[in-house]
C-alpha cells in the first residue's frame, strides 16, 4: 500500500533579485510516495533545485504548505527542522559536498555523530553502508584521494547512513561522465529498492531518465508533465 | 570529539594562515608576560625597598594628627616614654607582629668646621635595624652583591656613631671615624648641639635624599631632641606581609580601647615613589596590553573570518545534514580556542626561554632618580599570565564568534550556492 511521504499544496517560491522579484516556482501542488524513485526534469532555470530544496526542508515556501508524513513543516522551527532532516532526509550534492578534512568513513559517520550516536554504533553502520556502495577498501581515504564516482559513492553512503526516508540528490550526475552517471544511478535505484528508501533527484541527461519509476518535467516554476512509469 | 577533530584538521588544512597567527598570538602574550614579569620584579623589589630598605616596616602608629599638626605642635603629638611603654605591651600581644621600634625624624644642620649642611635624620634602635633590613635582598641580590650599599648597621654599645648618606661625602668632607656636630631644635624649640661620629655610609637609593640623609642610634636621636624615651612614631614588621591590612583594623581597636586614637599607616600609604611607580607602570602595561590585545583579535578574528567565509558551502552541507546553528558557532569557536590555547602554550615556553636569557644575562641600568644601576631581571607574574591568557581565550572566541554566528544565520540554500 503506498502512502503519501511528501505533499505540497499550491507552493509558490519567490526570490528577490535586486529590485527583481523571480518567481521560480508557481502554485506546484505534488505527492511524492514512499519508496518511489522519482526523477524532476526540465531546462535550466526551469526551478528543479527550489523544488528540491523545499522538499529537503533547507528553503521554505513563499507561500503555500508542505507536509512530511503528517507533519506540517511550516510549523517546525529551524532546530526542530534541522532535528527533522537529519533524522529522515539525506542528501546528495552535485559537487558531493564532503567535508574535506575527513575520510570517507568519518564523512559517512558525521550525520550520525551530529544526531548524538555513539561512536562504536557510528563506526560499524558507517562501515557496513560503505561496503554496501563498494568502497570497502577505500574507507581511510580522504576525499582528495577519490574519484568523483566514488566521491558520489561516499555522499550516498551518507546520506543512507541515517536510513532516511527520502534522498534528495540534486544534479548527482552533473560532474561525472556519463558511465560513472549510469552507475550511480543504477546504485541509487538499488538503494531504492533494497531499503525501499524515496530516492527524488534532479537531471538534464534524459537517459538516465529510463531508470526511474516516476518522471516530472518542469517548466517556468510549473508542473508540465508528471508520468508514471511501470 | 568530532568537534575537536573538526577544528584540528580544518586549521592544519591551512597550515600557512594558522601558524602565522598563532605565532601572532605566541609572540603577543610572550610580549605581555615578559613585561608582566618585568614589572613583577620592579614592584617586588620596591616593596622590598620600602618595607625593609627605607625601613618603614608594614605598619606606622603615631598619634593622630601627628603627620599633619604634629609639624607645627610636636609636642602635643609624640609619644612619651610612657606612651611608648603602654603601646609597646599592647602591640606584643598580637604573634602577628615580628618587631616593634620606637623611631623619632629630626632635621638640623650639621657641620664640618668649614661649611654646613641641613641633614634629615632617623632615630631607631641599632638591634631594630638589623631585623628591619632581613629580606632585603633576594639570594641572587646577595650572590651578586646587589643593594650592599643600601644596608645599614649601627653599633648598639656606641651610642654616638651615626650612619650617613653617600651624597655626603664630597659635599660636607666625610671621613670614617670622624667627628661631626649635629645641630638640631629641640622638641621645646631649643637649640640643641651634639658630636656624632661617623661610622659608615649608605645610599638611600634616591638621588634627592642621598645629600642630606642620616640614620642615627636612637638614643643620640631623643637626646638631641630632648625627649627622653620618646618617640613620633612605632614601626611595625609583621611575620606576613599580607596580614598588613587585617592588623591595622585591629591595632586601632585595641588602641582605643586602652585609650589611645592611633593613626595607622601602611607602607603603601607611606611610600609615595612606589605607589608613583606602581601606578606609571599600570599604566604601561594597560597600553601594551591593549596595543598587543588589539593586534591578536585582528589576527584571530581575520584568520577566522577568512575560515569562515572559505568554508560556506561546507557549513551549507553541515547544516543540511542536521548541524544546528548553535553547532556552527560551536565548531568556530572551538578552533579559535584551540588555536588560541595552542598560541598561549608556545607564548608561555617564549616566556620561559627569553626570561632565563635574560635573568642569566645579569644586563642592569641606571632608573630614574637612581644614584646606582639596578639588576634587570624578569619574573613569572602568574596572576598576570593568566589574566592574559583568559583574555585572549576569551577574545579569541569572540573574533570566532561573531563570523561563525553570521554564518550560521545565512540561508542553507545561500550557504551550499556559495563559490
Amino acid at each position: 500500500m503506498r502512502f503519501p511521504l511528501i505533499q505540497l499544496h499550491n507552493v509558490t517560491r519567490r526570490f528577490l533579485l535586486g529590485e527583481t522579484i523571480i518567481e521560480a516556482l508557481c502554485k506546484v501542488s505534488l505527492t511524492i510516495y514512499g519508496g518511489e524513485f522519482l526523477a524532476v526534469w526540465g531546462p535550466s532555470g526551469s526551478g528543479k533545485s527550489t523544488l528540491m530544496n523545499l522538499i529537503g526542508l533547507i528553503d521554505s515556501p513563499t507561500t503555500g504548505e508542505i507536509y512530511f508524513e503528517t507533519q506540517n513543516t511550516r510549523q517546525l522551527n529551524d532546530n526542530e527542522l534541522t532535528k527533522f532532516r537529519g533524522n529522515k532526509i539525506g542528501f546528495v550534492f552535485q559537487n558531493f559536498n564532503l567535508i574535506p578534512v575527513l575520510s570517507a568513513l568519518e564523512n559517512v559517520m558525521l550525520p550520525l555523530q551530529l544526531r548524538g550516536v555513539n561512536t562504536y554504533t557510528t563506526k560499524i553502520n558507517a562501515t557496513r553502508i560503505l561496503e554496501e556502495v563498494g568502497l570497502k577498501n577505500f574507507i581511510t581515504a580522504r576525499p582528495d584521494k577519490l574519484s568523483g564516482g566514488q566521491r558520489q559513492r561516499v555522499a550516498i553512503a551518507r546520506a543512507l547512513v541515517i536510513a532516511p526516508k527520502l534522498v534528495i540528490a540534486d544534479e548527482p550526475t552533473a560532474n561525472l561522465d556519463s558511465n560513472t552517471s549510469k552507475v550511480i544511478i543504477e546504485l541509487m535505484r538499488e538503494m531504492n529498492r533494497i531499503k525501499n528508501v524515496t530516492f527524488i533527484f534532479t537531471t538534464h541527461d534524459p537517459r538516465l531518465l529510463e531508470h526511474v519509476d516516476r518522471r516530472i518535467l518542469l517548466n517556468d516554476g510549473q508542473i508540465e508533465t508528471d508520468e508514471i512509469l511501470q | 570529539m568530532k568537534m575537536f577533530t573538526l577544528a584540528i584538521r580544518s586549521l592544519n588544512r591551512n597550515r600557512r594562515r594558522s601558524i602565522v597567527t598563532l605565532l601572532t598570538i605566541a609572540i603577543g602574550f610572550s610580549a605581555i608576560a615578559l613585561f608582566a614579569g618585568y614589572i613583577h620584579n620592579i614592584y617586588e623589589g620596591l616593596t622590598r625597598q620600602s618595607i625593609h630598605g627605607e625601613l618603614l616596616g608594614h605598619l606606622t602608629l603615631s598619634k593622630r594628627g601627628m603627620s599633619v599638626e604634629g609639624k607645627l605642635n610636636p609636642e602635643k603629638y609624640l609619644l612619651t616614654a610612657s606612651d611608648v611603654i603602654n603601646l609597646n605591651s599592647m602591640l606584643k600581644a598580637n604573634s602577628q607582629i615580628k618587631l616593634i621600634t620606637p623611631r623619632l625624624s629630626l632635621s638640623g644642620i650639621l657641620t664640618n668646621g668649614r661649611a654646613s649642611t641641613i641633614f634629615i635624620a632617623d632615630g631607631i634602635d641599632p638591634e631594630a635595624i638589623n631585623i628591619l633590613q632581613e629580606g632585603f635582598q633576594t639570594e641572587l641580590e646577595k650572590q651578586i652583591g646587589f643593594g650592599n650599599d643600601y644596608l645599614k648597621q649601627l653599633d648598639a654599645q656606641h651610642p654616638d656613631k651615626a650612619l650617613f648618606s653617600k651624597g655626603l661625602i664630597p659635599l660636607m668632607q666625610l671621613k670614617l671615624g670622624m667627628q661631626i656636630p649635629l645641630l638640631v631644635n629641640t622638641v621645646y624649640g631649643q637649640a640643641n648641639a651634639l658630636d656624632a661620629t661617623v661610622n659608615g655610609f649608605f645610599n638611600t637609593g634616591n638621588a634627592g635624599t642621598n645629600d642630606k640623609f642620616a640614620i642615627l642610634p636612637l638614643k643620640l636621636a631623643q637626646t638631641l631632641y630632648d625627649l627622653e624615651g620618646g618617640a613620633d612614631r612605632l614601626t611595625l614588621l609583621l611575620h606576613n606581609e599580607a596580614d598588613t591590612e587585617m592588623m591595622r583594623t585591629n591595632l586601632l581597636k585595641q588602641a582605643l580601647a586602652i585609650g589611645y586614637d592611633l593613626e595607622i599607616k601602611t607602607w603603601k600609604e607611606l611610600s609615595d615613589f612606589y605607589n608613583q611607580v606602581y601606578a606609571m607602570f599600570n599604566i604601561i602595561f594597560g597600553f601594551i596590553f591593549s596595543i598587543v590585545l588589539t593586534v591578536v583579535v585582528m589576527s584571530v578574528a581575520n584568520s577566522m573570518a577568512m575560515s569562515v567565509v572559505e568554508r560556506t558551502r561546507e557549513i551549507g552541507t553541515l547544516r543540511a545534514i542536521g548541524l544546528k546553528r548553535s553547532g556552527v558557532i560551536k565548531l568556530f569557536v572551538t578552533e579559535s580556542l584551540l588555536l588560541t590555547s595552542i598560541g598561549c602554550v608556545f607564548g608561555l615556553i617564549i616566556t620561559l626561554i627569553i626570561r632565563w636569557c635574560v635573568n642569566m644575562a645579569r644586563i642592569s641600568y641606571i632608573p630614574p632618580n637612581s644614584p646606582d644601576a639596578v639588576p634587570l631581571l624578569v619574573d613569572l607574574d602568574i596572576e598576570r599570565i593568566t589574566l592574559t591568557a583568559i583574555m585572549l581565550l576569551l577574545v579569541g572566541t569572540l573574533a570566532a564568534y561573531l563570523p561563525a554566528r553570521k554564518a550560521a544565520h545565512q540561508p542553507i540554500i545561500d550557504s551550499l550556492g556559495h563559490v
